[in-house]
């Protein structure tokens, strides 16, 4: 009876959440799941679970390989519950399980369970039901004032999963390829051959894993794709990258395709992670018994449209507003990468007035994590620094060797449009945090509108 | 001109939080000065000829590494007894433990007479501390799981954040040139005052004259964060 009332209780707030949104600005993703599980706090023990639960958790790559698998899914006739909006903590799988469930059978209505789970909660979500199946698309250094360090992280994953659970696992990761030395369930492994964009040695000391867990000798690496991730053997013992069941090659961005053991696939998107979310997907899919022609098709004909942020102008150029994730150095290295690969001269607005969306902590040591030394690229005509850390963000531009007469400290960041229209050339990208978006985004609009 | 030698110890195992950022601090402030550096990056299983270095740098770990590290530097007990009255040694984040007397139990290098262990939940802190031979604040941050029950020759008096455990105010060593603290990441580059300081000393020891440079970017994202955040 009281699963009833809180299942109930989860879907009349979801609905009335709903029709308030206008007034709160909620979307009503996690309140219901709060009150229906303190309601009935183990109620997520007690549901009739369909026969694919499955996961996909990491530092980064979790939300785009989740959309993909889905689209996968969707299309091959699955029913599938899914975390549409990322939202990966436990009240708002609860809403989102609770939503699907019916309250008197207390059957979720579906035939896969699929989460993106933030690796601190797959161990409160699921403590009695296990995963079936779990994606680990990598373990990096994320938030270090509330993850601590990715060994920390690592081991939340490992102690949430028994035997029952079928890991897929990105073995290029030294971290992620840890799970391989206890796992005792089912390991399927995936990695990327070596490319051409690939590098000898590291760009700086900031290395996580360089040693072996298990003899602590020093990993030599005959390729490095980026940060720790590559493929790596101990010289003293058998912990190594190895082969691995998935493996993508002949990567080419710019036309947007791999192949993937022998199948050739699609990309959405023209960026390096691009690559290893559709081989997560790719490996997840074939695991659970679909045909390598059917994941092709999702990946190569019915293309899933990748979620681009929104391209504004400000005259003539272009304005990319970059995905870029604080406190996530490989992440942000990522974006690096890809502004450098943009054609033509390019203009960069970087910076935050807080360094999370989540806490109140201004930790800025990320920022020496960060291979900035990368930015020291001849195509880039200007960086303009903003926000509330702005003279840390220029600091740290100094140290890394990028020419002062290319650095702007712009103090008041309404006049950031007007300050790099008259002072930069080239198509902008912006890589600036959550509240710096927003002022950047109206500022770009009342320009729009003032010139037409 | 005499080269300023600095040894990055366990570069590729304490390396946790940007502590590279000190390294680059370092060079810098001695570039300003028209002093010459070099860097030599040492890590486990190496030849250590400590005594030939000025600054001797660790950074931050993560537990594993640290472990790692505590094992190899037992290796080198004899070289820093003889250098850690006259050197200049910085230890940042847990990397100061491993010259108190036990890690967990485990031996450390036994320079000092504190211990180390861990603590039963992870410390997670903005930190601003004062120190007694400079007028201003030093800003930082710290994330460590240990707790350290050092009592005597404190770096820091804690104005906010958290001590050598979460009952004291106090923070860190500092005896001679040995400077530890649990402050991780660029400590020397968001506090130019305390780089500027022990450079100093480095200097007057080679008789280099020490010029007072106070326009640095280092100087300005200081006194932003000091002016941001109202400390005083």
């Amino acid at each position: 009876m009281k699963q009833t009332l809180a299942i109930l209780i989860n879907k009349v707030l979801t609905l009335a959440c709903k029709i308030a949104k206008p007034i709160f600005k909620k979307d009503g993703s996690v309140t219901p799941g709060y009150y229906a599980t303190k309601l009935d706090k183990d109620i997520l023990n007690k549901l009739k679970y369909p026969k694919y639960i499955i996961g996909i958790t990491g530092s980064s790559g979790k939300g785009s390989t989740t959309s993909l698998v889905a689209h996968i899914l969707e299309n091959n006739g699955y029913k599938v519950i899914w975390n549409k909006n990322g939202s990966n903590l436990y009240n708002a799988a609860a809403t989102l399980i609770l939503n699907h469930t019916n309250p008197f059978t207390k059957r979720i209505r579906a035939d896969v369970l699929l989460l993106e789970l933030d690796e601190s909660f797959i161990k409160t979500i699921f403590n009695k039901v296990k995963l079936t199946h779990l994606v680990i698309t990598n373990v990096t250094r994320d938030q270090p004032a509330r993850n601590g360090h990715p060994d920390i992280i690592f081991n939340k994953i490992k102690n949430s999963i028994d035997g029952n659970t079928h890991i897929i696992i990105n073995a290029d990761d030294p971290i992620v390829n840890r799970m391989r030395i206890t796992h005792n369930g089912l390991i399927t492994t995936y990695g990327v051959g070596k490319s051409k964009t690939d590098i000898k040695v590291p760009l700086s000391d900031n290395v996580d894993a360089a040693y072996c867990p298990i003899c602590e000798s020093k990993l030599k690496y005959s390729t490095i794709h980026y940060g720790h991730v590559g493929i790596y053997k101990c010289p003293s013992c058998d912990f190594a990258r190895g082969k691995v069941d998935y493996e993508a090659k002949d990567i080419d961005l710019e036309k947007q395709f791999m192949t993937i053991n022998k199948a050739i696939v699609h990309l959405n998107k023209n960026v390096y992670f691009a690559v290893y979310y559709t081989l997560a997907a790719f490996a997840l899919t074939s695991v659970m018994g679909l045909d390598e022609v059917s994941i092709q098709h999702e990946l190569n004909d019915n293309v899933l449209v990748s979620k681009r942020l929104k391209n504004y102008r400000l005259g003539k150029r272009k304005v990319e507003m970059v995905e870029s994730k604080n406190e996530n150095c490989l992440s942000y290295l990522q974006t690096i990468n890809f502004i450098r690969e943009q054609k033509g001269l390019k203009t960069i607005i970087m910076g935050f007035d807080n360094v999370s969306r989540r806490y109140e902590l201004n930790d800025l040591s990320w920022l020496y994590d960060v291979d900035f030394e990368l930015l020291n690229d001849k195509t880039i005509d200007k960086i303009f620094c903003i926000g509330r850390f702005r003279y840390d963000v220029y600091n740290r531009l100094i140290y890394a060797n990028i020419d002062k007469d290319k650095l702007v400290l712009v103090d008041n960041e309404l006049d950031i449009i007007k300050i790099v229209k008259n002072n930069s050339k080239g198509n902008i990208y912006t890589m600036v945090c959550f509240d710096m978006t927003a002022v950047i985004k109206k500022l770009l609009m009342e320009d729009a509108h003032e010139n037409n | 001109m005499k080269t300023i030698k600095i040894a990055h110890l366990y570069y590729d195992l304490m390396n946790l939080y940007g502590e590279q950022g000190n390294i680059l601090a370092l060079k810098e402030a001695f570039k300003r000065q028209g002093v010459k550096t070099s860097i030599d990056k040492l890590t486990k299983d190496d030849k250590m000829d400590l005594a030939k270095y000025d600054i001797i740098y660790i950074g931050c770990g993560n537990e594993s590494s640290q472990e790692i590290v505590r094992k190899d530097i037992l290796k080198h007990k004899k070289s820093f007894t003889n250098i850690v009255k006259t050197k200049t040694i910085i230890a940042t984040g847990n990397a100061w433990e491993l010259f108190g007397k036990k890690i967990n139990e485990k031996e450390a290098l036994g320079i000092f007479d504190y211990s180390s262990v861990s603590s039963d939940n992870r410390i997670i802190n903005e930190q601003i501390n004062k120190v007694s031979f400079l007028d201003k604040p030093i800003i930082g941050f710290q994330n460590r799981g240990s707790v350290n029950n050092n009592t005597e020759n404190d770096l820091f008096e804690v104005i906010k954040g958290t001590g050598n455990t979460e009952d004291v105010r106090v923070e860190g060593i500092k005896v001679n040139n040995f400077y530890g603290t649990y402050t991780i990441g660029p400590l020397l580059i968001r506090n130019p005052h305390l780089t500027d300081y022990i450079i100093k000393h480095i200097l007057d020891e080679n008789k280099i004259p020490y010029k007072e440079i106070l326009n640095t970017p280092d100087y300005d994202a200081y006194n932003a964060f000091i002016k941001n955040f109202n400390i005083k």
